[in-house]
């Protein structure tokens, strides 16, 4: 497969016109609507999280009083606690199911192996609202799991699944799995079969191998995996949405929240630099671990 | 049990944990009772065909034409910009491809909320629904096309050109008989992406919709907060099915493999 590192990164350009001049005329067009619809909302949207805003008007009293807000009330800390802890969990949980999965995909000779890999990746088909309801299907009081449960003789009575943080985890996991297996399936095809076969020769075991030579080579793909997950995940409105409730409000539902409901357009727009903020953190501190591909 | 066996049993239980909700999904869709009931019991087409009623068919038809122009419009857009950036060096060009891959890297939520401040700002409020969701679309969309495309060109030799040049080919000749095909696939795939990328969207399109101007993942998840109904299941079989296909097509007509690694985008 190919890669594409670099290719309209900052590496030189192969057949490049070292002309030096600007080719507007392919150029021009693409800018302009990016820099309109693009570049100015979301410079728009810094300004506005530092200014006070009536009724969807800005007006023009500068204040850090929308910051302030978001930091001290309980409910908006515990947001972002809550965010960060679905970012993580769902990070960890899709690496720990990713890496077998990617390991083998890459690995199996078997005659399926195509049909396999497509069936790995073939959720992302699919809209995050649609995987997110068979969920809603399994969890919910009068749901598949419930029922199951019940009849087995596991439980006395129906109990809520959801709403919840941990039915908000396992719904982001499930949806964000692919991106997981795609990025270190990537770095799993990078490593040279020659040097586990240089580390059995050398006498290690396989197990050995494994654990001293490629384990430690996929790692930026497991960072990147983990990285890629978890900045999704902060940034995900439907899951937290279908299977949380207002005891478990994350980030992306709180943006919701005051652009739709409360209407204080600059808190969400504060809350929005928020998100990004760390959005970008992440996918740098990604690129920085030589998982470019996977955070670009 | 060998390492690898055991590998086998884990990849097994990630298959039933990746796909089982989706064949639930499905599977429920055929319950004759109006419940969640798992495995369905009796057999009843009555969900499906509610499903196929003017109530669901329209906002599909609303997603499938969003995602068709937003795919046309930023592969229009991405073409020009992939030979701009992968086949010259101007100043500016560093911030050029960073401001081309800025919307895969910020969260598509944030440009929603932004697009929707924009246009209330400068009183383009009437424009919500479908122009500010085509805008929106073609914004999130133009990194897939560019990252395709580049793919190709890059892959394609220089001497090509070159070759035809010095049989007496014009620039122009040279583009449309000899780099345009080559690049067919690039283009095609970033084509793909995006309409994928539109047709599953929900963060952006969240904020920039109005009555009757939604497409279909926004309708599904505001019918959900009236609880459970089978006709959801059958819509969200349809709402599955119709990219797959799509894919399917491509891959057996012009090949989407080699591009999957650009296909990655944030939620």
């Amino acid at each position: 497969m190919a890669r594409d590192h670099g290719v309209i990164g900052s590496a030189a350009p192969a057949a490049a016109r070292q002309s030096g001049r600007v080719p507007w005329l392919l150029i021009a067009a693409p800018t302009a609507v990016l820099l309109l619809f693009f570049a100015l909302p979301n410079a728009l949207l810094l300004s506005a999280s530092f200014v006070k805003s009536e009724a969807q008007q800005l007006t023009n009293e500068l204040t850090l009083e929308n910051y302030q807000f978001l930091f001290t009330r309980p409910l908006y800390i515990w947001a972002f606690i809550r965010t960060f802890i679905v970012g993580t969990a769902v990070g960890a949980i899709d690496v720990l199911l990713g890496f077998p999965l990617a390991y083998f995909l890459v690995r199996t000779r078997s005659r399926w192996k195509g049909l396999l890999i497509a069936l790995a990746l073939a959720p992302l088909l699919a809209s995050v609202v649609v995987r997110t309801y068979g969920w809603y299907i399994l969890l919910n009081r009068y749901g598949v799991a419930n029922d199951l449960l019940v009849s087995l003789g596991l439980l006395d009575e129906r109990i809520a699944f959801m709403p919840s943080t941990g039915a908000i985890i396992v719904g982001l996991a499930h949806a964000l799995l692919p991106y997981t297996v795609l990025t270190i399936m990537g770095s799993l095809q990078g490593i040279n079969p020659n040097l586990e076969a240089a580390a059995m020769s050398l006498g290690a075991s396989r197990t050995r191998t494994f654990f001293h030579v490629v384990l430690p080579l996929s790692f930026p793909g497991i960072a990147g995996g983990f990285i890629l997950a978890f900045s999704i995940a902060i940034s995900a409105y439907a899951t937290p949405a279908i299977l949380g409730g207002p005891a478990t409000q994350v980030m992306a539902t709180a943006i919701y929240g005051f652009m739709t409901q409360l209407l204080d357009w600059s808190i969400g727009a504060a809350l929005a630099v928020i998100l990004v903020v760390c959005a970008v953190t992440l996918a740098y501190a990604a690129a920085r671990l030589g998982a470019r591909q996977a955070a670009l | 049990m060998s390492p690898w066996a055991a590998l086998r049993a884990v990849v097994i239980y990630v298959y039933v944990f990746m796909l089982g909700p989706i064949l639930i999904t499905a599977a429920v869709s055929f319950n004759a009772s109006n419940r969640s009931q798992f495995p369905p019991r009796g057999f009843s087409p009555q969900w499906w065909q509610r499903a196929f009623s003017a109530e669901w068919v329209e906002p599909l038809v609303f997603s499938f034409k969003l995602a068709a122009l937003a795919a046309l419009i930023s592969t229009a857009l991405a073409l020009p910009l992939a030979f701009g950036l992968s086949r010259h060096r101007f100043p500016g060009r560093a911030a050029i491809a960073a401001l081309t891959l800025g919307p895969l890297m910020l969260p598509a939520l944030v440009t929603g909320v932004g697009l929707l401040q924009l246009f209330q700002y400068v009183g383009l409020r009437d424009y919500l629904g479908f122009s500010a969701l085509l805008i929106g679309h073609v914004v999130i969309c133009v990194p897939f096309g560019v990252r395709t495309i580049a793919i190709s060109l890059q892959a394609l030799p220089p001497s090509l050109e070159l070759a035809a040049a010095s049989l007496g080919a014009s620039r122009l000749a040279t583009l449309r008989h000899v780099v345009l095909p080559l690049i067919k696939t690039g283009i095609v795939a970033g084509a793909v992406f995006a309409f994928v990328h539109s047709f599953t969207d929900v963060n952006l399109s969240l904020f920039l919709v109005r009555p009757g101007e939604q497409p279909i993942t926004v309708k599904i998840l505001g019918f959900l907060e009236y609880g459970f109904a089978p006709t959801l299941a059958a819509v969200s079989v349809i709402t599955l099915a119709l990219p797959l296909v799509l894919v399917a097509i491509v891959e057996r007509v012009s090949g989407l493999g080699d591009f999957i690694y650009a296909s990655r985008s944030r939620g």
